[in-house]
């Protein structure tokens, strides 16, 4: 186990700078979830984190030593990767072995971690096959054998489920959570789906574009996003954004009415907006977020809105209204099923929302 | 169903009709042939006469030898060859790829006799590269074209020349398969470089290898173009003759077709025993 400290690590394809200076300390056994969307260099972080990669600035320290310069062998990690990468050639049980085998290490103890590893993850019956004839979570189970054999300082997992199909990745992720309980190790964990990191993470990494935009608690996340992306990309469905106009002051906050929907006034209020974003002006353009679960009914909430119905989704206890404003905004309202209108234009209001303004950023 | 399968036959005749005339018949007639005693006129069926022959002939067993050497000597040199010339051009570190890979397959596609003709002369006793090369060095000249062993190692070392660049470009083409995130994986699991060719490179690439060692033993049981025009016909004293060799002359310079028949089907029996024996041996284990 061990602590992995980021400080400004940049990485550089040639001219292109995929990785924008990201600082992070991960605290010894926790369990880390790099999110965002394709392109926004998790997996590169990741890859830099494992020794895979040179990292072109900055420094990286696994449990408290510099690792900038040391062989990915040498780090004390262990990786799982996308494409299982296991050893086609080779049985599970010399797939798990065969690191082991090739360093020297004595037979009695290699045997001893390879069982203990068929054991943790239930593959003890499948010793003798080669991955071409394991099913798909079955290759997965293998590829973190391999990884726990080598009974690393920290896990690292790149998008490990992301090959599963639905159902085998709700499993594989009980049983990674199940993993990291039993084991205690830090584990490091990429994906891009937003459920996969809202369920495992103690705490997760949001990034885009070489950037982190938050670290957080998952709820934290959720509860208080920092800008506009991470308001969007954490929670499924997406937060709705509603474009607003500041109309007045309300000390401690501001009144915003929503964008052609005159009669539509939020009260906002704003104690925690940083200093250099400031309270904004009259009349300047601000975006309201809102969860589809806080609209409520009409007259429940701090202000009430028309929008026409197109499309409802029925998932049994729960339906999703895919709806548009008069400003033709597009908006998922959630509803119990039971309390589904049957009208093509409704009014809902707004018991809770979030204010960015026109860069995104979050004004609280 | 019945009408589109008569229309696509309709439009294959023409090519079926040539392959029959030109491939299968002269493969049917051949093996008839080899039955055949053909010195004398007109030609009778005797099949101990061309087979009974082969037994017993010295010239025979003597080009059996010498392509078996061949085989034995070469094939594994070229193959061994092939694969670091595969690993080197599979190195990132490796500028210009394009040029080299271009440069290791041009022999296949430079005129069989244009380069015979270079590598006698490059050979030359008096003026040949080769032979200065080794002066310069202090070593003595080599008469490669007098002497059996080394006519038969200058055989092996055109035919190397020719076809390790095409093997290795095969053999870069399998390597560059093996997903790179295997190596990685070994990577983080501590095995050398050198470990990680032997354990995971090698046994990987092994289909690839049995492939190319299948096309090099065909060819070599075929060997023609270069002991008929680089050590002039099999030279010095049939040193140098292989099966094709013997049943060139056979065929061709005697017009004893019915003994070349029976020399061109052992040639393609051995070939295909070898091969065989080649995949039971590198077989995959159950």
């Amino acid at each position: 186990m061990a602590t992995v400290t980021l400080t400004n690590v940049v990485k550089r394809f040639g001219v292109f700078e995929v990785v924008h200076g990201a600082s992070m300390d991960i605290k010894d056994g926790e369990f880390v979830v790099f999110v965002g969307p394709s392109g926004c260099g998790k997996s590169t972080l990741l890859r830099m984190i494992a020794g895979l990669e040179d990292i072109s600035g900055g420094e990286i320290a696994i449990g408290g030593k510099v690792v900038n310069d040391v062989e990915a062998a040498d780090r004390g990690i262990a990786m799982v990767f996308q494409s299982y990468a296991l050893y086609p050639h080779m049985s599970v049980e010399q797939n798990l072995s065969f690191g082991l085998r090739m360093t020297g290490n004595p037979k009695a103890d290699t045997e001893r971690r390879v069982k203990r590893a068929a054991e943790i993850l239930r593959i003890s019956e499948l010793m003798d096959r080669r991955p071409k004839k394991l099913s798909g979570g079955q290759r997965q189970r293998v590829a973190i054998g391999r990884a726990i054999v080598r009974e690393p300082q920290v896990f690292l997992f790149d998008e490990p489920l992301s090959n599963l199909d639905a159902e085998l990745r709700v499993q594989m992720r009980v049983e990674i959570s199940r993993l990291h309980k039993e084991l205690g190790t830090t584990m490091i964990y990429v994906t891009h789906d937003q459920t996969e990191a809202m369920t495992l993470a103690d705490r997760i990494v949001v990034m885009r574009a070489g950037h982190i935009e938050q670290i957080g608690q998952p709820l934290d996340l959720y509860d208080n996003p920092d800008n506009q992306f991470v308001a969007g990309f954490v929670g499924s469905p997406k937060m709705n954004f509603i474009k607003g106009r500041v109309v007045g002051h309300d000390a401690p906050g501001v009144v915003v009415e929503l964008a052609g929907q005159e009669k539509t006034r939020i009260t906002q209020p704003l104690t925690g907006t940083a200093p250099e974003i400031g309270s904004p002006k009259i009349g300047s353009k601000v975006i309201v977020g809102v969860r589809p679960e806080h609209f409520g009914n009409a007259g429940e909430g701090d202000a009430d809105l028309v929008v026409a119905i197109d499309v409802i989704e029925h998932l049994g206890g729960t339906s999703f209204l895919y709806a548009r404003t008069a400003n033709g905004d597009d908006v998922v309202i959630q509803r119990d099923a039971a309390k589904v209108p049957d009208t093509s234009e409704i009014t809902v209001s707004i018991r809770k929302s979030y204010l960015f303004d026109e860069k995104g950023l979050r004004l609280r | 169903m019945r009408n589109r399968n008569a229309t696509a036959y309709r439009f294959l005749t023409p090519y079926l009709l040539i392959f029959a005339i030109f491939w299968v018949w002269p493969i049917i007639s051949s093996f008839m042939i080899s039955f055949q005693a053909t010195r004398t006129v007109p030609w009778r069926f005797a099949p101990s006469f061309n087979w009974g022959r082969l037994i017993g002939d010295p010239a025979f067993f003597n080009a059996l030898k010498n392509t078996l050497l061949i085989l034995v000597i070469q094939v594994p040199v070229m193959i061994s060859l092939a694969l670091v010339m595969a690993v080197l051009l599979n190195s990132p570190l490796l500028k210009a790829r394009g040029l080299y890979r271009f440069a290791f397959f041009a022999p296949v596609v430079v005129g069989e006799v244009a380069y015979s003709a270079v590598f006698r002369l490059m050979f030359n006793l008096d003026f040949g590269i080769i032979n200065k090369l080794l002066n310069s060095v202090g070593l003595p000249k080599i008469d490669w074209f007098s002497n059996v062993t080394p006519a038969m190692a200058l055989i092996m070392i055109a035919v190397t020349w020719r076809w390790a660049g095409y093997n290795a470009i095969i053999l870069l083409a399998g390597m560059q398969s093996i997903p790179e995130d295997v190596y990685e994986a070994a990577t983080l699991d501590r095995v050398s470089k050198l470990k990680q060719f032997f354990y995971i490179t090698l046994p990987l690439l092994k289909p690839v290898i049995v492939f190319c060692l299948v096309l090099s033993i065909i060819g070599t049981m075929q060997l023609f173009t270069e002991p008929f025009l680089i050590t002039e016909r099999g030279g010095p004293g049939g040193g140098t003759e292989t099966l094709g060799l013997l049943l060139y002359r056979q065929g061709f310079r005697s017009l004893n077709f019915g003994y070349a028949s029976a020399v061109a089907y052992t040639m393609a029996g051995l070939a295909i025993a070898i091969t065989l024996a080649q995949l039971w041996l590198t077989r995959e284990p159950k």
